[in-house]
């Protein structure tokens, strides 16, 4: 999508708003033709009669009757506008939200999170402007074709002069835009080292604290506070002379037409009231002008913006930015319901395609993942269920697992080069997988490479014998459900932080809060599931936070669980009863696990040992103490064997 | 009369300025040159735009005789050539004071990054890094044109005003007299008119710090929303800001409208009252027909001082907001006070703790209570308890995140409420189990940004570590760069940097909070020997979940709900059967053999 499709696709969403928008800001700036007119009528009163009579009283509420009409104008743009803004802002931030959800949750977004705040702000700003400049440009062309007509009708040649200029402003503009471009890039890139400098001084508050780097971390952040400001002084050099170039046109008109008019006045073809005439009009069209000046330089600005979300979309085509959706106001119309189930549709059809290889097994992945999205989609605006058209139950029709296979899943994280390679792996219903290895050998990125949340370089997934296309979208409940490494909560009620917007009736909340050993700090919290956990959950100890994560987890049926070092927080009595709730209440349910305790070990139905990103040994404790040294090491946390002092 | 009531309105409006004096004088005085440079342009530009007008008249006057055309030409090629050079003033006084906003905020933006970084646990517990970037920069951004052009704007436009309103007088009595009637009018409108929507921009800014908070703790907790299939969640928590955006910026822009309108009314007013005044005095040939062209040339002149008052004061309105929350940001006191500078000796520190109780909340149940027990320089100490036994809470106080409610934490002898925070903070390191990894490079994040250090010693201690291997895998060495919250690291890596960057610095006591618990058995034994050389001739507080971690302590002290349960030497503890420590010891021993 190129950035005038993007810009388009923007001016036709709401195409019955915006061209109200349109309308109003039109009539805005046509009423401008008014009071220059009465003005010419009061100079010819005036030199005609020699009297001022009623007719100057006339005059003059004319002209407070005209700006009356023309507030009234205002405020109906006004309000189009705000509401044309807002609608198309919120529409971008939440595609480029949902979308970035849907990402490959290792890798949603390319850059740090300060600068994709970044682009969720001032890129979406600037498009919004350029949006919303683009309604004053009509308003110009009526107001030059009116006051064409009325200033030809008086003097054809004094009129040329008028907009010889105009013609002249606009060519600087499009020459000098080149320019804007590449300074533009360079300011917004300033900016967002700054914002993400301060996203991570507060993310890392105290590390920073306790290493008492403040000072230091302060002095880089104003050296690249300075660099923006060069960047943006420079930036701002060129946009006010772009701008003077504007306003001088008019200057250089007025005075071309006291040339011209010298002769004229004299010769008594001219009179005072057409001259005042002629540099009204000149003046607000050379306002309207830079109106359109300012248009072109945001759109520039907007075409640099829109590069930057495209970056944010990792590849992703640009046109689910411009998608219509609901955004949380107004209501969820039907429009946008329709495409919203041609958008998954044609999604789910394109996820089977990149899929490829073997055409003849069944892609179940597809399917289910649909049924998955149907059912959140359903959670997510419940006010649309009944049209969504597939029902909410659809879910409860997911295939029990009965066997897990995996195939050369290979990724290799491309800064490094490390990762895992050829990984084959076999799940059986209701078994317990613990995968353990040294620090940096892969189990992390083995876990998120089977869930889609990395996307695999290779390999093969396979859910009872069927393939599964787009493992990212399959692996949600109710088939699996997953713990991360470092759990990230978020500034809501513990209870939300858990549910992650399960319709609290349906859930076994305090089930799932039992399992993970929780059950008694919730009770101790002043305000127990109502307690706001504040940013990133700091309310809550590590082992509180790891243990939500769990019930975050254990509170979705799933068929698999999946969970990554689950107690690095916890003491051992706790640890102790979590693992033990967690074999005697998980039933059916598979789990595949990464860990170094013994507890879990040893109840290990298999355990897997990575080695730099490989499999090096599998089988069950006892085995593997008998045949592993590495396994060996990694369970007496010492060198055996002949080369270790001991 | 009529002058004195004028300069008794700026008057007014400088008193109402007076709440910006502070900072202004703190953050715009010290940029002279640039004020100097800027006045100057202005006086400039006022100059060229009052002699324009009366160019035109006397263009107009001399058109309507006879003779020659010379003086007409003459008068249209100057009002050519004053308005190119105004321009060109225009451009760099645009330059000038961009500079100066940008001079000014950057130095504002670094105070409240410096004082925000001050602050303790208890502010930052309620901050998103994302809100918090609203409110630095955001804010700050909201301040610029404030800071770079208000004063000299206002002042300029003013005396532009002031300029035209005499030239007025000049001409004729009765149009001086209606223009500045006219001027104060609008003033007083536009200034009554304001009232009604400076709350709005407040509650708006507000917002919209919250709305970027949440859409980065979600950036960042992509992973935990996309497998739990939680999209929906965070969809609905977007819905509901939108929800509640909505109105606000409806009754903000509103605001806009009404300031805008009003200009609108005002100067047709103003337009009209011109009209009738000059048709009266060209009546009673009081005033030439070039006369009545250059009032209305003023007329429209003074649009531009009113207009741009408005819009500064629109500027204002937002940056009142701003100021108000930047201010109320720069007023949050850290709980924590910065101590009088009692000096902690060299060496490893002995600690003391004295009978000292604590509570997050005052109104709460107090976390620690009565604890009283020393550890003498050199030692280490294991401190297991379950969790949320207060063990962590204990460290944060060693630190001094929190002072307590009761007693004191002494240091080497010295209670740590009389050291600098800073010297304190050098003296005492701590490790957790948080990955704290900026976006940076590698030496950026083991030094953080200390160029004191030499790389060849962050080589060793990285090596020391057990990262010796990892790290001749990065292709640019210590330059590499690595991702916010890790990356590519994993979560074992990340922590053996965060015990790298403890070996650079040369505290007198360490604290190990659960430091190694991401790390596996082997890694944690290799680095065993890393350890004990960084404890040697160091007081070290090893805070643990397991009982293996705190094999090396001299002494034991187990905390259960707050209080101390049992404390003396590990060995003692351990031979006597009765003690909860042997007990924990056999559980411990379960663990091994289950």
């Amino acid at each position: 999508m190129k950035a005038r499709q993007f810009f388009t696709r923007l001016l036709t969403l709401h195409p019955v708003l915006y061209l109200a928008n349109l309308v109003a800001w039109t009539l805005v700036h046509m009423s401008l033709l008014i009071p220059g007119l009465i003005t010419k009528r009061y100079f010819d009163q005036l030199e005609n009669h020699g009297h001022y009579g009623y007719a100057v009283w006339g005059l003059a509420a004319l002209l407070i009757g005209a700006a009356l009409g023309r507030m009234g104008v205002i405020a109906i743009g006004f309000l189009t506008d705000v509401h044309y803004r807002f609608r198309i802002s919120m529409l971008l931030r939440r595609n480029m939200l949902a979308h970035v959800l849907n990402e490959p949750g290792a890798r949603a977004i390319p850059c740090s999170p300060g600068e994709a705040i970044s682009n969720f702000r001032d890129d979406i700003d600037q498009t919004e402007e350029a949006v919303s400049w683009s309604v004053d440009s009509l308003g110009l062309v009526g107001f030059a074709i009116v006051a064409g007509y009325i200033l030809t009708s008086i003097d054809a040649q004094m009129t040329l002069f008028v907009f010889v200029p105009l013609v002249l402003v606009v060519a600087a503009a499009q020459i000098a835009t080149a320019r804007i471009q590449k300074y533009r890039a360079a300011s917004r890139e300033a900016t967002a080292r700054v914002t993400s400098s301060i996203s991570e001084m507060f993310a890392n508050v105290q590390a920073i604290q306790v290493a008492g780097a403040e000072s230091r971390v302060v002095r880089r952040f104003v050296e690249l506070s300075d660099e923006r400001r060069q960047t943006m002084v420079k930036d701002k050099l060129l946009t006010e002379t772009l701008s003077s170039v504007f306003t001088n046109s008019v200057n250089l008109g007025t005075g071309a037409i006291l040339l011209l008019a010298g002769y004229k006045m004299r010769s008594g073809s001219f009179t005072v009231g057409d001259l005042s005439l002629f540099v009204y009009y000149l003046t607000f069209v050379t306002q309207l002008i830079s109106n359109l000046g300012n248009f072109m330089t945001y759109y520039k600005q907007m075409t640099v913006s829109f590069g930057r979300l495209k970056n944010m979309l990792q590849g992703a085509s640009a046109s689910l930015l411009t998608a219509a959706a609901y955004t949380g106001v107004g209501k969820p119309g039907r429009d946008w319901d329709r495409q919203e189930q041609r958008r998954k549709r044609e999604q789910a059809a394109a996820g089977a395609g990149t899929a490829g290889g073997a055409s003849d097994s069944p892609r179940i992945g597809v399917r289910n993942s649909a049924g998955a999205e149907a059912r959140h989609g359903a959670v997510a605006v419940q006010t649309t269920q009944a049209s969504a058209g597939s029902t909410p139950g659809a879910a409860a029709k997911t295939e029990p697992l009965h066997r897990l296979e995996v195939r050369g899943l290979s990724y290799l994280y491309p800064e490094t080069g490390r990762g895992i390679q050829g990984i084959d792996l076999e799940l059986q219903r209701g078994s317990f997988t613990v995968v353990t290895g040294m620090i940096g050998s892969g189990k992390t990125t083995l876990l998120r490479a089977l869930l889609g949340l990395l996307p695999a370089d290779a390999g093969e997934i396979r859910w009872n014998g069927q393939r599964v296309a787009s493992p990212a979208d399959f692996f949600v409940p109710p088939h699996s459900a997953y713990t991360a490494q470092i759990p990230r909560l978020y500034s809501d009620k513990l209870r939300d932080n858990i549910l992650l917007g399960l319709p609290p009736e349906q859930s076994d909340l305090t089930g799932a809060l039992h399992a993970a050993v929780m059950e008694e700090d919730v009770a101790r919290l002043e305000h127990g599931l109502d307690t706001v956990v504040g940013p990133r959950g700091v309310k809550l100890s590590g082992g509180q936070a790891q243990r939500t994560a769990a019930a975050r987890m254990l509170v979705r049926d799933a068929e698999l669980y999946v969970f990554d070092d689950l107690s690095s927080a916890l003491d051992v009595e706790t640890e102790r009863r979590l693992w033990e709730r967690l074999f005697r209440q998980r039933g059916e349910a598979t789990c595949l696990v990464v860990s170094h305790r013994k507890t879990a070990l040893a109840h290990a139905d298999r355990i897997i040992v990575l080695k730099n990103g490989t499999i090096e040994a599998s089988g069950t404790a006892e085995e593997l103490l008998a045949l592993s040294e590495s396994f060996r090491q990694l369970w007496y946390g010492e060198e055996a064997g002949d080369d270790s002092a001991g | 009369m009529s002058g004195e009531r004028t300069a008794g309105e700026t008057a007014r409006r400088a008193g109402a300025l007076g709440k910006y004096r502070t900072i202004l004088g703190r953050y715009v005085l010290p940029q002279r040159k640039l004020m100097l440079g800027l006045t100057l342009l202005l006086f400039m530009s006022i100059g060229l735009q009052l002699v324009n007008p009366q160019i035109i008249r006397y263009f107009i006057d001399n058109a309507q005789g006879s003779g020659s055309l010379r003086p007409l030409y003459t008068a249209a090629i100057l009002f050519i050539g004053f308005s190119v050079v105004q321009q060109i003033v225009s451009v760099s006084a645009a330059y000038l004071s961009e500079n100066l906003g940008w001079k000014t905020t950057n130095k504002l933006r670094a105070d409240l990054a410096e004082h925000c970084l001050s602050l303790d646990m208890s502010f930052h517990k309620t901050q998103t890094s994302g809100s918090l970037i609203e409110r630095v920069d955001g804010d700050v951004n909201a301040l610029a044109n404030f800071f770079s052009s208000f004063i000299i704007h206002m002042a300029g436009n003013a005396m532009l005003m002031l300029g035209i309103l005499i030239l007025l007088f000049r001409e004729n009595l009765w149009v001086g007299l209606v223009m500045t009637a006219f001027v104060i009018g609008a003033i007083l409108l536009i200034q009554w008119i304001r009232k009604f929507t400076v709350p709005v921009w407040t509650k708006w800014r507000a917002l919209s710090a919250e709305f970027y908070g949440f859409i980065g703790e979600h950036l960042e907790g992509t992973e935990d929303t996309r497998a739990n299939g939680a999209a929906g969640y965070v969809m609905n928590r977007y819905y509901g800001l939108t929800r509640r955006m909505l109105p606000v910026r409806i009754r903000a822009f509103f605001g806009f409208f009404l300031m805008w309108g009003t200009t609108i009314f005002v100067f047709a007013v103003g337009n009209a009252a011109a009209f009738i005044v000059c048709a009266v005095l060209w009546r009673h040939g009081a005033l030439s027909i070039g006369g009545i062209y250059m009032v209305f040339y003023y007329t429209e002149l003074l649009a531009k001082p009113i207009e741009q008052i408005r819009t500064q004061l629109e500027d204002l309105q937002k940056a009142d907001a701003s100021l108000v929350r930047v201010q109320n940001l720069l007023e949050t006191e850290p709980l924590i006070k910065d101590g009088p500078g009692a000096p902690l000796p060299k060496g490893p520190l002995g600690v003391h703790i004295q009978n000292l109780s604590f509570a997050y909340e005052p109104e709460e149940a107090p976390t620690l209570q009565q604890l009283d027990f020393r550890l003498e320089p050199g030692q280490t100490l294991g401190l297991l308890g379950r969790t949320g036994s207060g063990k962590s809470t204990l460290a944060r106080l060693l630190l001094r995140f929190y002072d307590p409610q009761h007693g004191a934490v002494r240091l080497g002898g010295t209670d740590i409420r009389q050291c600098r925070l800073h010297e304190l903070r050098s003296s005492v390191a701590m490790v957790t189990q948080n990955i704290e990894i900026m976006e940076g490079t590698v030496r950026d994040n083991l030094t953080l940004f200390d160029d004191r250090i030499p790389d060849e010693r962050i080589m060793a201690v990285l090596v020391e570590v057990g990262l010796g291997e990892w790290f001749r895998g990065m292709a640019d060495g210590l330059d590499t760069q690595l991702a916010s919250g890790g990356g590519s690291l994993s979560a074992g890596e990340a922590q053996l940097l965060a015990f790298a960057r403890v070996f650079l610095t040369d505290p007198g006591l360490v604290i190990l909070d659960e430091a190694s618990s991401r790390l596996d058995p082997l890694t944690e034994s290799r680095i065993e020997a890393a350890i004990t050389k960084l404890l040697q001739e160091r007081t070290c507080i090893i805070i643990a979940h397991r009982l293996s971690t705190v094999q090396r302590a001299d002494r034991i002290l187990i905390l259960e709900d707050g209080r101390i349960l049992e404390e003396g030497p590990r060995r003692e503890l351990a031979d006597n059967p009765d003690s909860r420590f042997s007990r924990m010891l056999a559980v411990g021993l379960e663990e091994v053999l289950a």
